[in-house]
């Protein structure tokens, strides 16, 4: 057990932080919209210019083939250097559609999408939610008929994170009409172009409309865009979602002690009624401090993970625990900041720039619900982890 | 840079863990004739193994080994609510310049209290007939000797920790230390103790959660205690991983160890308390009885959250420290 880099890795994050200081753009990003989209094309862009692009990707795709532990690294730096955050328009590309084609992609596939994919040029989302299918997915009824050499795709799918810019769609769909559950499902890329798909978007309580839902009329899909088996879908969806809880939200663990910082120095300016500085009072101090505790815990769980991946290759049932705690801790920080600001938290236009903390507050739900509510991270918990009975 | 147990420590770990389930099983604490003293025939047996001198340089007899291995055999501790006598035993070696008086401590011969502040007097844990006492703070520790004064027993919540007040006298310091060394250690070790016990009370829920059948089902399948079970690993795992952090920080010398040790105490006293509390709940009516093991947990997890550090300070110090990346 230690804590100490080597001199590679010390290496590494000081070439990391030079480039970042001199590269990360001045302005904002643009909240919404095609402007953001094209800020985060651009950004990533520059990262694959500069070989910062897909880290952790095999070098033989494109990738810098780092070790776990230098992901980390990257990601602290990228929080450090307060860079464009990794959860854009291009994250279900990177690390979602990337990581399973190169799991299970045929070389045609990954040879066209994964350049295209690290250099920002093409945006991908995901299409497995649907109105009637979410926490249980494995219901999902979007049809995709076997004809010729095409699949023809009917259905809707929901939830849809920007449908409205991507190119392509990792998309899960009933190819069995016979089969229940998670048998007879194919994963197919989409072309987002196609004839016959229309996105709508939804407006949410963050009054954006980050999220789509999106309408298939016998969409055409050619069979060569069958990633893995058709029928065995699920696996090749497994594989996706596991990254996700795995190892996607490293940023995020990483950025939440920087965020509890900072909300230290915001509550030493702001003033009470009283006349006092908000950290002078005790119900104030003490959840800050509790939940600088918990990041503390957050990035050691992180290391602990990479131990683990070290030792047994894969990460271990352990991702949920990582989703909890962290979309848990964002959560009571956000709820701190409610109470530490006066009437300013409750002005919102949906500007998520003048409006940042109140914007938090409420993407603090989406955190808790995208990607596998955390009543299913505990359900994954109970079977995977701790070996309950199922009653499912 | 690796936060988990490796190599030999995975085997101190389980060399501990199979010498503590023989000496004091949890089975000790329950009936009438349940005794919290250390005693010197355990005190002997820990002895022999070397144990109270785990952290202790070679040169002083000890097995020169350490925070980590501190910090993973009071987590086997912990799983058993070990008495705090353990602790205090090892750390007060540590204190000791007297050759003679830690070769004592060392062999068990003698045993020591942990001597707690307790407004204008000391309050004794540990077994009645300990002649000597620990007293930590952050900057200093001073071994005492109690053989002259007057104490009286005090009845313990806690059957794993037998308490004493002074009636009359005053201690006699034999050796202080100074620096932060021992409250340290003290402090990884308790935390170390508050994660065996967050995880004990989790294994013992889950275990019968897989056997107790209400409603024709086993209460495992119903989500109320699921999604409970699913809270408690998580409160386990950040615990232990903190734990991790804090005894690799403080092996290493970091500037920042101390930050480490407070996040690391302050969630290690959550999950213990929180588990041991919840673990009762989900046992239902069984939970509440004597010949349970869940009290145990509960009422040595809550003795636990106040020794080196009270939530209070340890968050006061908290919000103010800063860790490096």
């Amino acid at each position: 057990m230690d804590l100490r880099y080597s001199e590679e890795d010390t290496e590494f994050r000081a070439r990391a932080r030079a480039w970042l200081q001199t590269h990360v753009p001045p302005s904002p990003r643009p909240p919404r919209g095609r402007a953001a989209a094209d800020f985060d094309r651009a950004w990533q862009r520059k990262l694959y210019e500069h070989g910062w692009a897909g880290v952790a990707w095999p070098k033989e795709y494109g990738g810098r083939g780092l070790s776990a532990l230098q992901q980390v690294i990257w990601y602290e730096e990228l929080a450090r250097a307060r860079a464009p955050h990794h959860v854009n328009t291009t994250y279900v590309a990177l690390m979602h559609a990337g990581p399973t084609l190169i799991a299970r992609g045929t070389e045609e596939q990954k040879a066209y999408h994964l350049p295209r994919i690290l250099s920002g040029e093409a945006l991908w989302c995901q299409g497995f939610s649907e109105p009637n299918a979410g926490s249980d997915l494995a219901s999902l009824t979007t049809r995709g008929v076997v004809d010729g050499t095409d699949i023809a795709v009917t259905g809707v799918k929901m939830w849809t994170t920007d449908a409205q810019h991507a190119d392509f769609q990792e998309l899960l769909v009933r190819t069995d009409p016979a089969s229940r559950r998670h048998h007879g499902l194919t994963w197919l890329i989409c072309d987002m172009r196609s004839p016959g798909i229309e996105v709508r978007p939804i407006t949410t309580m963050l009054l954006d409309e980050h999220v789509n839902t999106v309408f298939y009329n016998e969409v055409r899909i050619p069979q060569a865009n069958v990633v893995g088996e058709i029928g065995d879908g699920w696996s090749t969806a497994l594989a996706t979602l596991a990254f996700e809880r795995g190892t996607g939200f490293i940023g995020d663990q990483l950025e939440l002690y920087e965020r509890v910082q900072r909300v230290i120095g915001l509550a030493k300016q702001v003033r009470f009624e009283d006349g006092r500085s908000a950290i002078d009072h005790d119900d104030i101090a003490e959840r800050l401090a509790s939940l600088k505790a918990d990041t503390m815990a957050i990035r050691a769980m992180t290391l602990a993970s990479i131990a683990e991946i070290d030792r047994s290759g894969v990460p271990g049932p352990k991702g949920s625990l990582m989703k909890l705690m962290v979309t848990s801790t964002h959560k009571a920080l956000s709820e701190v900041v409610g109470d530490i600001l006066g009437w300013e938290f409750l002005e919102f236009d949906g500007d998520r720039a003048a409006h940042p903390w109140t914007y938090d507050f409420l993407w603090s739900w989406v955190y808790t619900i995208a990607g596998g509510t955390s009543e299913i991270q505990r359900e994954i918990t109970a079977d995977r982890l701790l070996g309950l009975p199922r009653a499912r | 840079m690796f936060l988990a147990p490796d190599g030999a420590e995975i085997e101190i770990a389980d060399t501990a863990a199979k010498f503590l389930s023989r000496a004091i099983p949890l089975d000790r604490l329950h009936g009438t004739g349940a005794s919290p003293a250390l005693g010197a025939s355990l005190r002997a047996d820990f002895a022999a193994l070397g144990w109270f001198g785990l952290v202790l340089p070679e040169a002083d007899g000890g097995s020169g080994l350490s925070a980590v291995e501190h910090a993973l055999f009071y987590r086997e501790v912990g799983r058993h609510c070990g008495p705090v006598d353990i602790l205090a035993q090892g750390l007060a070696a540590m204190v000791s310049g007297d050759r003679r008086l830690r070769a004592a401590l060392l062999a068990g011969e003698q045993g020591v209290a942990l001597a707690i502040e307790d407004g204008p007097t000391l309050r004794l844990l540990g077994s009645h007939d300990a002649a000597l006492a620990l007293h930590v703070e952050r900057s200093e520790a001073r071994l005492l000797d109690v053989s002259a004064i007057e104490t009286g027993p005090r009845p313990s919540l806690d059957p794993a920790t037998g308490m004493r007040t002074i009636v009359r006298g005053t201690p006699r310091p034999l050796a202080v230390s100074s620096g932060g060394e021992v409250w340290s250690l003290g402090q990884l070790g308790v935390a170390a103790m508050q994660v065996g016990i967050a995880e004990t009370a989790l294994a013992l829920i889950v275990d019968y959660a897989k056997v107790r059948e209400t409603f024709g089902r086993k209460i495992g399948t119903y989500q109320a205690v699921r999604h409970a079970c699913a809270d408690m690993a998580l409160r386990a795992e950040a615990a232990r991983c903190q734990l991790w952090s804090a005894a690799a920080a403080l092996k290493e010398r970091r500037s920042d160890a101390h930050a480490h040790l407070d996040a690391a105490k302050h969630l290690a006293n959550r999950a213990a308390v929180m588990n041991a509390d919840v673990d009762i709940q989900l046992h239902g009516g069984i939970g509440v009885t004597e010949e349970h093991h869940a009290h145990l947990l509960l009422k040595h997890s809550v003795l636990l959250a106040r020794l080196f550090g009270s939530k209070r300070a340890l968050l006061a110090r908290l919000l103010h420290a800063e860790i490096e990346v």
